[in-house]
This record gives structure tokens, sequence and C-alpha cells, in this order.
């Protein structure tokens, strides 16, 4: 019994109190509504994070799949009547199933391959949502109609996101704690470890991509339910690359650390009002300070920093990568050659 | 009908050359940068900058276009390249360069706009059709860098250097050769490449921000398509890729072009993953 199984559910409770609370907290209906979006981008990004942190895919074209859930809703909302609900459920079967469709071939691929197929796969999605007037509407976007009663002021569709995004965040924290988040590590850190204690490979990639375009996809039916109004512009890469910058800024492999990162990424533009058009500019400093200066990001900052202060000394905080080991291995004949 | 063939020749040229540059890169550090389409878009950028802000003549606008990409191309081997290579990390230096890029790119659209402007005109020339120097600049500048790389790695011994760096670099290090160094200049030389792309480019594609990522991501396509580790199959590929952006531009519409791209990106890697002509690497065991 070590004092994580103690602490954590612990945290994960008063955490999603606060969150619940927030309303109440700070009643200034422009900070909710960027507490709700922090939420509704927290559900993308907390299954992202399996894929990136976890499995080692590196994403960058998540906001296709976001977008994708969010047309799904505006197109499917106004048939449902007092029941958009099955509409956000339609636009997550949606975006899994792209999820899957995207999957099966780029999966297959090494890092950057993946990473530019998926890079490219964004910026389809919007020339297409951008080309397809029939469907999209083009440039004009589509009307966004909100959540029917209980969840149509700002406060309650709020909590209603809060709540999803935190069984999210359950279901993700439950899959990376057992055989599931040690296959993902195992893909990450050496493919070959993985499959000779029988993991497969390609089917825990392409499961844990298909789950995080599911989220992908509900998250953007709560985008476009949280906007009352969708036009291609709002998906630009920009956004992937913010989705992405949140995990690595807040630590890859970890729960809490991309959430970090993503409040700190999504609060500063706004907060900095005058500096908003730095935001992009601001998210590639802080990857590339995070990866030359604290690969591990924030959260393993934090770690090490608690450890020195609980006296645990200079030890590493997180337990070594297999990455460690390599560097072990082959680092002397590196320097040797 | 012409017009739209010799369009595309000049796209693919720019994708041929911009496939160039990962090749050099590749080549030295076993890095395929994010930012290899930037170069293009820097050069373009101080070339416009040079001749129109400041008033001087086309040459020393080409020579700030090429000093930039030079600049550049070092600069990133030295804040995104050279300290993550040392690390076993495969996928910080996907991270690493992909920041570096969005910075670079990002700057360059805060400081000059996002806004497409014209480009001067290269050589005094009343506008052609088919023969205008939008068009030819951009595929004479593509073969005769080619050529001059050829000649550069097969006649000088800075290239025979690169070549051996690139395919072993831990007995060139025992040879003597610096390897960092190599790198470094591999990266200053790919930059300089790049912005000559871009120079070349800037009548056809008007100076844009944006330029470096399209770039970028057809510079890849062609890439793969012609087998990384190939010059002549980078420049063959981009010409596809060119010639196929161009028609469904002027039958389809020009909204696909990521689309088209990207379909041709999957077809190969689906089909033939090693690309038209790939280099074949010897592997210990």
């Amino acid at each position: 019994m070590t004092p994580n199984t103690v602490v954590k559910p612990i945290g994960f409770a008063i955490a999603t109190i606060l969150a619940l609370a927030l309303p109440w907290i700070s009643p200034n209906l422009y900070y909710l509504h960027i507490f709700t979006m922090i939420a509704v981008y927290w559900i993308l990004i907390s299954t992202l994070n399996l894929l990136v942190g976890f499995t080692g895919q590196l994403s960058i074209g998540h906001v296709g799949l976001l977008a994708i859930g969010a047309y799904t809703y505006c197109l499917i909302a106004p048939f449902g009547g007092e029941w958009p609900y099955l509409a956000l459920l339609a636009g997550g079967f949606i975006g899994g199933l792209i999820g899957l469709g995207l999957g099966l071939p780029s999966l297959r691929l090494p890092g950057f391959y993946f990473a530019m197929v998926t890079l490219a796969f964004g910026l389809i999605v919007s020339e297409l949502a951008l080309a397809e007037q029939w469907l999209t509407n083009g440039s004009v976007g589509l009307e966004a109609p909100s959540l029917p009663a209980p969840f149509n002021t700002q406060t309650t569709f709020h909590l209603f996101v809060v709540t999803i995004a935190a069984v999210i965040t359950l279901m993700t924290w439950n899959l990376s704690r057992f055989m599931w988040g040690r296959a993902m590590i195992s893909v990450r850190d050496s493919d070959v470890a993985a499959m000779s204690v029988g993991v497969s490979i390609f089917r825990t990639k392409l499961t844990v991509f298909v789950f995080s375009g599911v989220t992908a996809g509900i998250a953007g039916g709560l985008y476009a339910a949280s906007q009352s109004y969708i036009t291609p512009d709002a998906f630009i890469p920009d956004l992937g690359m913010f989705f992405f910058t949140a995990i690595i800024v807040g630590g890859r492999g970890v729960i809490v650390g991309p959430l970090i990162g993503t409040a700190i990424l999504a609060a500063l533009p706004e907060i900095s009002g005058p500096f908003q058009r730095y935001g992009v500019l601001f998210n590639g400093v802080a990857l590339l300070f995070v990866v030359l200066v604290a690969p591990g990001g924030v959260s393993e900052l934090i770690s090490t920093i608690h450890n020195r202060i609980s006296g645990k000394g200079r030890r590493p905080a997180a337990p070594a990568d297999l990455d460690v080991l390599k560097t072990i291995i082959t680092g002397a004949t590196v320097h040797v050659g | 009908m012409l017009l739209i063939i010799v369009n595309g020749l000049a796209l693919g040229a720019l994708y041929g050359m911009t496939a160039i540059v990962y090749n050099m890169q590749f080549s030295t550090s076993k890095v395929l940068s994010f930012g290899a389409g930037q170069y293009a878009m820097v050069g373009g950028v101080i070339g416009a900058y040079v001749t129109l802000h400041l008033g001087y003549p086309v040459w020393l606008g080409l020579l700030g276009s090429l000093a930039s990409g030079a600049i550049f191309g070092w600069l990133s081997e030295f804040i995104a390249i050279r300290r993550i290579v040392r690390t076993s990390d495969d996928h910080l230096w996907i991270l690493s360069t992909l920041a570096f890029a969005t910075i670079v790119q990002q700057l360059t659209g805060i400081w000059w706009g996002t806004e497409p402007t014209p480009f001067p005109r290269v050589f005094e020339q009343g506008y052609a059709g088919v023969l205008d120097q939008k068009f030819w600049l951009p595929i004479l500048t593509a073969v005769v860098m080619a050529g001059a790389i050829d000649i550069f790695y097969r006649k000088t011994m800075t290239g025979k250097v690169f070549l051996a760096t690139a395919e072993d670099g831990l007995a060139a290090r025992a040879r003597g050769i610096g390897t960092d160094n190599v790198r470094a200049f591999s990266f200053a030389l790919s930059g300089l490449i790049g912005a000559a792309c871009g120079f070349s480019a800037g009548q056809l594609t008007f100076v844009n921000f944006a330029l470096g990522s399209t770039l970028g991501l057809g510079g890849f396509v062609a890439l793969a398509v012609g087998g990384i580790g190939s010059n002549a199959g980078g420049l063959i590929g981009g010409t596809l890729l060119g010639l196929l952006i161009s028609f469904t531009s002027h039958f389809v519409g020009s909204q696909y072009q990521n689309t088209v791209a990207i379909g041709l990106l999957v077809l190969f890697l689906l089909f033939r993953p090693q690309g038209l002509f790939p280099k074949t690497f010897l592997r210990h065991v």
C-alpha cells in the first residue's frame, strides 16, 4: 500500500470538486467561460495524452477530429429535438470511426512520418470544411444549437462538461495504471521488449488512437455547443499544436501534468489580453524550452522539487525510462567514438 | 494547358528543392526536420525586404536571402538539433524542430505580417506567359542546385567528408572528422538551398509567412515518393506532386491541394514505402 494509492484518489476528488465549484468560486462569467473551455480541451487532451505521452505516438492533428466532432454535432443536433446528447454521442462515434480510418495506415509509420500525416490530416479537414459547402456551409459556418433546459445556462453547462471530463479522466487514469498502461509504455520505450512479452504493438496503438478519436469527437460537440456558431477558421492547425504542446509542457506519461499544461497554455493568452496574437509563438517557445531544459515537463519539475523537500535527495523523480538504460549502455560507445 | 503543365513543373521544382533540404539534413544528422520548409519562407521574406523595403538592387536581395537562409540553417542546428542528438530519445528532435519551425514562422508573421505580398521581378522581362521567369526560375534553380550538389559531393574534399559522415558517423570520427561541425555546416548549406528555393519561388507563391509549412509538407511528400537519400528522386517526386496539384487545381478546384498531396503520400507509403529510388543502407547485425 503505497501512499499513492491513497493520495491520488483524494487528489482527484478534490480537483473534481474544485472544478465543479468554480462557478461559485469565480462568478465572473468570462473567466468561467475560459474554465469551461479548458475542461472541453481537457476531454480531448487527457486521451491524447494516452497516445502521445504513454504510447509515444506524436499526433499533431487531433484538431481535425475535434472539427469532425463539432460539425457532426451541428449537423445532427437539430434533428435530435430534446435530445442533442445523441448528437454528442454521434460525434464521438464518427470521431472514433475516422480515427480508425486514419490510424490504420498511419500508425504503421515511424515517428516523423506519423506526425507529418496527422498534421496533414488536420489541414485536410479544415480544407474540406471550407470546400464542401453543401455539408458544412463553407466559410460561413454552421449554427451550433446549445444544450437543452438543465444545461442551457453557463453554470450548468460548466457542471456538465466538468462531469464528463472527470469521468474521462478517471477512465484514462484506470487505463494507464493497469495492463493497458504497461502495454502502452512498453510500446513507447521499446517495441522489441513489448513484442517479447506478447504485447500487440499495432493493436495497442490503434485502440488508444480510436479511444482518443472518440473523446475528441465528444469534445468537438461540446466545443460547438459552447460556441453557438462554428466556422472552419476555428479549427486551424495552431489549435492542434496547442493540444500537443500542452501535453509536452505538462509532462509526458503522467495524468496530471498535461492538465497543468492545458491550464497554463489556455489561460495565459486569454489573461494577457493585448498579447493574444503571440499565443502560438508562446506555444512554440514553451515547447522548445521544455524539450531543451526539462524534457519531463512541468510535472517532472514539481516532483523533483517535491523530492528535494521531502528529503529523498537527488534520486530521479520518475522511475527511469528504458531510454536512460539505453543511454547508459550505448553512451559508452558513442563517447569513445 | 501548357500553362498548367509549366505551373506544375515550377511548383514541383519547389517541392523537389525542399526534398533536397530534407535529404541534406538527414544525411548528416539522421533528423527529418519540421523546419525544412521554413528556410524558403525566410529567404523569400528577406529577399523582398532587402529589395522592396530597403530599395537595394536585386543581387543584394539574393545575397541577403542566401545569407539569412544559411544563418537560420545553422541556428536550427545549434538550437534544436545539437543538444538533442546526443540523447537517445528519438522523439525529442521531432518536438524541437517543430517548436523551432513554429517560432520562426510566428516571428515572421508578427514582423512581416500575415498577408501574402508581391515579390520583385528578378530580371527585366515583360509578362511572357508560359516563358515567364516566375516559371522557369524555380525550375532552373532546382536543376542547377541538384547538379551543383552532385559535383560538391563527388569532387570536393568537403563533399567527401559529408559523405563519410553520412555513411558512418562513428567511423568518420575515428578518422578525425569533426562530425558536429559537419552537421552544423550541412544545416547551414541546406538553409542556403532553402533560401535559394524561396527566392526563386517568390514571384510564383508570393511572399507568405505560411509558405514554410506548405513547402515542408509538399517537400516531405516529394521525399517519400522519391525515396529518402535520393536528390534526383526528390526532384522527380516533387515534379509528380507539382503536376498533380496543378492539374487538380485547374480541373477540380484549388481547395484540395493538401488532400491531393497527402493522398499521394499515403498511396506511396502503402504500396511502395521505400520510394521510387530507394537508397540501400548497409545495416550491421
